[in-house]
């Protein structure tokens, strides 16, 4: 809030976060008023809400005891969809990777995040736009999504999933359809979607075959037959109405339900859009677990989280409040080399580039042109991603090294499995899956109400 | 952080002595529990069981202990970890529905649970009860107190309810169960102990032709008669021990 200054000429303090017509609000007027357009961008929600830096877990001691790292167990496994399908999807550990389209992405990108998941023992997720070859190859278990677009959406594709991901919504834009830019819609990405090249592509935002999960019910079963059964159905809601949407998506024959919170990204939205719809996904995770024990379904409905999760303590939280699995976009992305500085060019003989071998070329030039700066950067709807992640460029593309790629996104998968086993060993827990709600506290009378765990310190829960 | 003692007879002459037996058993762990104390004693009448928050000698003293006499007991001194100090949250815990003649010792105000009724007593922490305990619940289960042992107890009889005998239902609880524990347990016919995967929190059972006992430390072993030619040993982690009358 603007604060009065009775001592200075200035009348208010005019920090910018805080000033309701502070020099991004005029120079985000000034950008309406020239293009007569809203601003659009990549990545989720920017803005702070409470997350789970708000909580806060309360580890063994005397009345409890820790488990040691490296040699007393620590279970990580995960399954997922084993209410009805005949194979369900088995993880190595709780973390996925979240469905980002070709298109959005470069196909390097797309074939390096199926390498990583395959390499630590997890699923990766295709996008709009459809499947392709080097996806499906490359990754061992693959969410194949039904989006309203069903852009690049066949029967053959189908049948090769290890599961399937009906979409209604996403939390950057939940109520929203997809965008991709025309800069990003090259031959390949047009070819695979019947849509002429270089025009700006608006994807549906309700699917074109049924409304409600009553008709909902009919194209789980539909997609159950065309898959004999054999994989899990997973229903994907951008996080607004959770209660009711979870309790929808399980009557509708989901088998596991995937909750996208506000700050989950995009590959192109409206600010408008990701700043101001949906809940957090701190306020979803519990709403969504709460509907899942009320349905007496816990752990036979699946439940995986999405939207913000960085940290291994981002997925400790997370289990604690109930998900089964926690999904990621924007941090693999990152792991990738999004927003770094330079990519590496393999070394002279090397058919790939080694993780600190090579030679690093700085990028930082593309990046102002861009506008924006290494650590700043949310221009992946322009197509100019310059190191090659978010692209459809051929020689952007090619800064990417897939099985570079790989390697950094699976080590960083990796420590996110290490720190989220340190921290439930240290709550007693031989298995992370047996993290409770009971484990944690939080800092904030906000998280404290929407996580429904005690403020620390206290036995508060607002509204308890 | 508690004491246990479990005497479980095989020689019927020794039933007058029970309650002796047990209070030198009480004895050796009264250290370890200083809030406050509980004994199971089954016997032909049924199951009889008294709890109260103080010294454990004082309470021995109290109910008389040492003048009972019985098939089997346990008995448990407790230093209270996250759960209050009364006489409600003393082990040991009764879950289970009573044999007919016994209904009224059944746990007051308890949902019937349909297995059969057992008495628990544990040494240690669990540290998942929470979730457990609401998985009950959504089974119409409801635990009386917040201690995390009474979960244990009313799990157990949950298992025996829907056809586990005790040492399955044993082996569940070191698989579902996550913390620290030696537990003891009796039913109408059995005796039984079970020790995390770990083995963290001590145990010691004594066996001869006569009795069968368990105790946390050595030194409550040693006013039982006999105990020179006892084998004694230290349970295994998750190894179930069992025996039946």
């Amino acid at each position: 809030m603007p604060r009065y200054d009775a001592m200075g000429d200035d009348a208010f303090d005019a920090s910018p976060a805080h000033h309701t017509f502070g020099p991004p609000v005029i120079a985000g007027i000034r950008e309406r008023a020239e293009l007569g357009r809203y601003p659009i961008r990549g990545w989720g929600a920017r803005r702070a809400v409470p997350d789970f830096d708000d909580l806060l877990l309360l580890t063994a001691s005397a009345s409890r005891y820790p488990l040691e790292g490296y040699r007393e167990r620590c279970d990580t496994r995960t399954v997922l969809g084993g209410r009805r399908a005949g194979r369900p999807v088995v993880l190595d550990i709780p973390i996925t990777i979240a469905g980002m389209s070709f298109g959005s992405l470069s196909a390097n990108a797309k074939e390096a995040l199926g390498r990583a998941a395959s390499l630590v023992g997890t699923s990766t997720t295709t996008g709009d736009g459809g499947m392709t070859p080097e996806e499906r190859s490359a990754s061992r278990t693959l969410v194949y999504q039904c989006l309203p677009s069903r852009y690049g959406f066949n029967p053959v594709d189908l049948r090769a999933a290890d599961a399937v991901e009906i979409v209604l919504g996403q939390g950057a834009k939940p109520g929203g359809g997809g965008m991709l830019l025309g800069q990003k819609v090259g031959a390949r990405v047009a070819g695979m979607r019947t849509l002429p090249e270089g025009v700006d592509q608006r994807s549906a935002s309700r699917h074109p075959d049924w409304t409600g999960p009553d008709d909902l019910k009919i194209k789980i079963e539909e997609i159950r037959e065309a898959t004999d059964w054999q994989v899990p159905v997973y229903v994907k809601i951008g996080a607004t109405r959770v209660d009711h949407d979870v309790r929808l998506a399980v009557a509708a024959g989901a088998d596991v339900v995937v909750v996208d919170g506000m700050q989950g990204g995009t590959g192109a939205t409206q600010d408008a859009f990701i700043e101001h719809t949906g809940i957090p996904t701190l306020a979803a995770v519990r709403l969504a677990a709460d509907a899942l024990a009320d349905l007496d379904l816990t752990g036979d409905v699946g439940l995986i989280i999405s939207g913000g999760i960085r940290t291994g303590a981002d997925v400790a939280k997370a289990l604690a409040l109930g998900a089964d699995a926690v999904s990621l976009g924007v941090a693999p992305l990152i792991a990738l080399g999004c927003n770094a500085p330079t990519y590496r060019l393999p070394a002279a003989g090397e058919a790939h580039a080694d993780v600190g071998a090579g030679s690093e070329v700085d990028v930082r030039a593309e990046y102002t042109a861009l506008g924006t700066a290494p650590g700043h950067c949310t221009h992946c709807h322009t197509g100019r991603c310059p190191v090659g992640v978010t692209t459809q460029d051929d020689a952007l593309a090619a800064r990417l090294d897939p099985a570079l790629g790989a390697r950094r996104v699976a080590n960083y998968l990796r420590a996110l499995a290490m720190e989220t086993t340190m921290l439930a060993r240290a709550c007693g827990k031989s298995d992370v899956h047996r993290l409770e709600p009971e484990d944690l506290v939080a800092l904030t009378v906000e998280a404290a109400a929407m996580a429904r765990v005690p403020l620390a310190g206290t036995d508060w829960i607002p509204g308890r | 952080m508690c004491g246990i003692a479990g005497l479980h007879l095989l020689d019927p002459a020794l039933r007058e002595r029970l309650g002796s037996m047990v209070t030198g058993m009480l004895r050796g762990v009264a250290e370890r529990g200083p809030d406050s104390a509980g004994v199971a004693i089954h016997d032909t009448g049924g199951l009889r069981v008294r709890k109260e928050v103080g010294d454990p000698l004082a309470f021995a003293d109290r109910i008389d202990l040492a003048g009972q006499a019985g098939s089997r007991a346990l008995a448990h001194t407790r230093m209270a970890t996250e759960s209050a100090v009364t006489a409600a949250h003393c082990h040991p815990f009764v879950a289970g529905t009573a044999p007919a003649a016994d209904a009224s010792l059944a746990r007051p105000g308890a949902l019937p649970l349909g297995g059969t009724q057992l008495c628990l007593v544990h040494n240690g922490s669990f540290a998942n009860h929470a979730t457990i305990r609401r998985r009950l619940a959504a089974a119409g289960v409801m635990t009386e107190t917040d201690n995390d042992s009474e979960v244990a107890a009313c799990y157990l009889a949950t298992r025996l309810g829907a056809g586990d005998d005790l040492a399955t239902a044993l082996r569940r609880l070191t698989a579902t169960f996550d913390g620290f524990f030696t537990l003891a347990v009796t039913t109408a016919d059995s005796f039984a102990v079970v020790r995390d995967p770990i083995g963290a929190k001590p145990a010691i059972i004594a066996e001869t032709d006569q009795w069968v006992a368990v105790v946390s430390e050595y030194r409550a072993l040693l006013g039982l008669p006999g105990l020179a030619d006892a084998r004694v040993y230290e349970p295994e982690p998750e190894e179930v021990y069992l025996w039946a009358s």
